[in-house]
């Protein structure tokens, strides 16, 4: 289990490694403005092509790439329904608070549970090797924090049903 | 949680407070409590003898029949309660079920008297327990009632009615669970499932066997849609005799009756949980951002430090290589600046007015002390 999972954050890795080269590229449509060209979709010659990288069928990971913009899409595993709703409480009150992360979007894209957009500001602010170490390692976190999540949900249940049938005896 | 506990806190503190003071007090409290409960407590320095206690609580109704009088079941439960201290008053106050009148005086001073106040506290529990005991009492009964089998439908508080079917040799208790949200259903579901695992181990085989199921156990078919619409599924509880022997049988029916608030406290609890530890792995998330941003700063700024020595190096060099007197440099500034103000001034150029400005715009020179102006 341990080996899947690294080969597929190497190979997300990898792909963003190649595909993380932004550049400042004003709006060609609109004078004065500069748009991620990723989230508009307008001119096809400066988008390159989407890669989708499948763990299963129930992770995934898309990563599209433009001129001056990178969107990373996470479909994160959910293995039975209260693993859904902790995934879902905890990436939506991540999203609420994007300003806090930067490259975080706000709102996933449709079909993902949590999206991030890297814009060329933020490549030029920050560097590129650490960028991809924090987006393989925010993978790695969610992963092993809804793990503890739900363990800790069925260990505080088992403790309170306990308690409750101690009244009986 | 105080809501669990039988006897009330709050009518706990007051009745001690009155039992402990030295001279008799005014006191005329209303209470309201979880449930609906509401307690009215008078004690008046004219008769310093007596206390007034109201005591208003919903009731255990028996399915659409709503009770709102004590049954003589319940009042003789209530007479045992504080022994010579407790009286009932009839009729009760407007507006109450009981009224007891409290006799401090009769109360034995020694360590039981707080055991006897407790007991005094707990009342409303006796009431709303006496009527669940009566059937729980019954379990082994070989008197066949007509209906044996028929599930008899309870309402505590309304909404959230339980349903006790007599058996042979045992009680069913089923409880339809209901929620307002999906996660927490989800997150009961998963308590639900870890009842039953506890119940069924060995350790636990005192307790009554628990089951959980989505679907309506079949001995409620025949019941109203609405009571069997649910989206919690149904709670069961197996009650022998051994559950009801002795003292067992008051912390049986107490734990059946607060069944639904100790699920509801529990899933409230566990949303808290969730959102503490979810703001917790933000900060720690953020912070690992923070620290690349700031090592990168950190990195910038040993490069400016860097090349900043170097460049230090080589302007003292060059300082020491080049010269000047204190004044030439100053000099030099001026003239540096008076160009720049020139420019700034003259931005616009005209033709010839540059001879006009110097014959005729010039400033006149002002004379000094050091230097003398020759007179003509």
């Amino acid at each position: 289990m341990a080996n899947t999972l690294r080969l597929y954050l190497t190979c997300i890795r990898n792909t963003l490694e190649a595909a993380m080269c932004l550049q400042n590229f004003p709006c060609q449509e609109v004078e004065r403005h500069n748009k991620p060209e990723v989230e508009l979709k307008t001119s096809p010659e400066l988008l390159l092509n989407p890669v989708l990288i499948c763990r299963n069928e129930a992770e995934k990971c898309l990563i599209e790439t433009s001129i001056n913009s990178l969107r990373i899409s996470l479909k994160v595993k959910q293995a039975d329904e209260l693993e859904n709703i902790l995934t879902k409480k905890f990436l939506r009150f991540l999203s609420m608070r994007a300003e806090a992360f930067q490259v975080l979007r706000r709102k996933p894209v449709q079909g993902y549970d949590i999206s991030f957009l890297i814009t060329n500001y933020h490549y030029e602010d920050m560097q590129k090797h650490k960028l991809i170490d924090f987006i393989v390692q925010f993978m790695e976190d969610i992963d092993k924090e809804i793990s503890e999540l739900k363990m800790s949900v069925n260990t505080r249940g088992r403790l309170v049903a306990t308690e409750f049938l101690k009244q009986f005896i | 949680m105080a809501c669990f506990e039988r006897a009330s806190p709050a009518l706990k503190d007051i009745l001690l407070k009155l039992y402990r003071a030295e001279k008799p007090m005014e006191i005329d409290h209303h209470l309201y409590e979880f449930g609906s409960v509401q307690y009215h407590i008078q004690s008046s320095a004219s008769d310093p003898h007596h206390t007034y206690l109201s005591i208003s609580t919903p009731l255990l109704s028996q399915g659409a029949l709503l009770s709102d009088r004590l049954s003589h079941a319940t009042i003789e439960m209530i007479k045992g309660v504080g022994s010579n201290a407790v009286d009932i008053v009839e009729p009760a106050k407007e507006g109450y079920h009981l009224t007891l009148r409290l006799n401090f005086s009769k109360i034995p001073r020694d360590k039981d008297s707080v055991q006897v106040i407790t007991q005094i506290s707990a009342v409303q529990a006796v009431i709303i327990s006496s009527q669940l005991k009566e059937m729980l009492q019954n379990v082994n009964s070989q008197v066949t009632l007509h209906g044996m089998h028929k599930p008899i439908k309870l309402v505590y508080h309304p909404r959230e009615p339980f349903f006790v079917i007599r058996q042979p040799q045992k009680i069913i208790a089923v409880f339809p669970m209901r929620f307002k949200e999906n996660s927490d259903v989800i997150i009961a579901t998963a308590f639900f499932q870890e009842l039953m695992d506890v119940g069924s181990s060995q350790e636990w085989a005192k307790a009554p066997p628990c089951i959980w199921s989505p679907i309506p156990p079949p001995e409620l078919r025949g019941e109203t849609f609405e009571d069997l619409s649910t989206n919690g599924g149904f709670v069961s509880f197996d009650i022998y005799s051994r559950h009801v022997e002795g003292e067992r049988l008051d912390k049986t029916v107490w734990s059946l009756l607060n069944f639904y608030a100790y699920v509801k406290s529990h899933v409230k609890c566990t949303r808290g949980f969730v959102q503490r530890r979810m703001r917790k792995r933000l900060e720690s998330l953020v912070k690992v951002l923070q620290k690349v941003s700031s090592e990168e700063e950190l990195e910038e700024e040993e490069e400016e430090e860097k090349f900043g020595k170097d460049k230090d190096v080589g302007c003292n060099y060059m300082r020491k290589l080049v010269s000047l007197s204190n004044s030439k440099i100053l000099k030099r500034r001026h003239g540096v600046l008076s160009r720049k103000i020139k420019r700034i001034r003259f931005r616009i150029k005209i033709h010839g007015f540059g001879r006009f400005r110097r014959r005729w715009l010039r400033f006149p020179k002002f004379s000094s002390s050091m230097g003398y102006t020759k007179l003509d």
